[in-house]
């Protein structure tokens, strides 16, 4: 164990030297930005693994503040980045940060189900979905902004600010006002000790909440029935093909009920 | 230990602005749910839940996005305020 940390100290001096040496000034070549804040994450990263260690018991709380402040400033620049592929990559920090505060909890189910589902279906979707809406940028003075009209000023910020946070105080302060002294690592090791985590998760899933399944069935049938109609278009024949318009055009003429 | 903190802190993250937010707001509505079945209800409640809040949060992004499809077709624009008309 000594020497694990040992040479874990070593690792993280090692990235960090890297790091700043990738950061330096040189000659006829322009600073290698993205590599230097790599290796300066992946050596944060490393000190965190060695702060965990070291801290034993308390490592979990450190942890769990290191990601949840990670997950919320991933969320707000999810939300407040103007260009969408951006806000897909911020994105997949809060997923990938949620998935950890799951581990750190002990669902490592529910950890490897996110980054499966979320990371992996969702946010492929997203992307597909972002590439094929894409706009046009508006064009000044002849060289191309990047993003459009709509993504450049948010509408009526204040009052959305305002109201999602007059929300969440209200809902922290409910849970604060009650919340008992509770030990978590004690509960966690109990219920997943004899059979890990999944197993015991698929038990509860099966016995308590097997209606609950079966009806989340149906609800993902009938989902994907849904998204295939609406999304449904004619294939043009040979002698159609002219007639489909690009988007937008149905639009123009198209006569309001 | 873990301890009041946690369960304090775990509220943080509801924020609310057009469609990759909702799915923000889904993570959190999700890490609470499974820090609270485990601190209140002491089994893997939480847990099975916060499974079905995942299968809700695919089919609502699956349709959702179907419907954004659909709607930038119709008018050639992903803005929300060319919809303005269908407000109130």
């Amino acid at each position: 164990m000594e020497h694990a940390l040992v040479y874990g100290a070593y690792a993280v001096a090692g990235l960090v030297g890297l790091a700043v040496y990738a950061a330096m000034p040189k000659e006829g070549r322009p600073v290698r930005r993205g590599l230097a804040l790599l290796l300066l994450a992946s050596a944060l990263g490393g000190l965190l693994m060695l702060l965990g260690h070291l801290l034993g018991e308390a490592g979990g709380r450190l942890y769990f503040y290191v990601l949840s402040v990670l997950a919320v400033l991933g969320g707000i620049r999810v939300i407040t980045h103007p260009r969408p592929v951006y806000s897909a990559l911020y994105f997949v920090i809060v997923v990938l940060s949620t998935a950890a505060l799951m581990v750190v909890v002990g669902a490592e189910f529910l950890a490897a189900a996110l980054v499966i589902v979320y990371a992996g279906a969702i946010l492929v979707t997203y992307v597909f979905v972002i590439m094929l809406a894409q706009q046009s940028p508006r064009v000044r003075g002849g060289r191309s902004l990047g993003e459009t009209n709509y993504d450049r000023s948010a509408r009526e910020p204040a009052a959305a600010v305002l109201a999602g946070f007059m929300l969440m105080a209200t809902v922290a302060g409910e849970i604060v006002r009650e919340a008992p002294a509770v030990e978590i690592a004690a509960v966690v090791t109990a219920t997943n000790a004899a059979e890990g985590n999944t197993l015991s998760l698929g038990r509860v899933l099966l016995t308590d909440f097997a209606v609950s399944v079966e009806l989340a069935g149906v609800l993902l049938m009938v989902a994907m029935m849904g998204a295939i109609a609406i999304a449904r278009r004619r294939i043009p024949q040979v002698n159609e093909a002219a007639d489909v318009p690009p988007p937008g055009e149905i639009g123009k003429r198209a006569e309001p009920f | 230990m873990f301890g009041l903190g946690v369960v304090g802190f775990l509220t943080r993250r509801n924020l609310i602005i057009m469609f990759l937010s909702t799915e923000v707001m889904f993570q959190g509505v999700l890490v609470n749910l499974v820090a609270m079945g485990l601190a209140y209800g002491h089994d893997l409640h939480g847990q099975a839940f916060g499974l079905f809040v995942l299968v809700i949060a695919a089919v609502e992004a699956g349709l959702g996005l179907a419907i954004v499809v659909m709607l930038y077709r119709r008018r050639g624009t992903l803005d929300a305020e060319c919809w303005r008309a269908m407000r109130g």
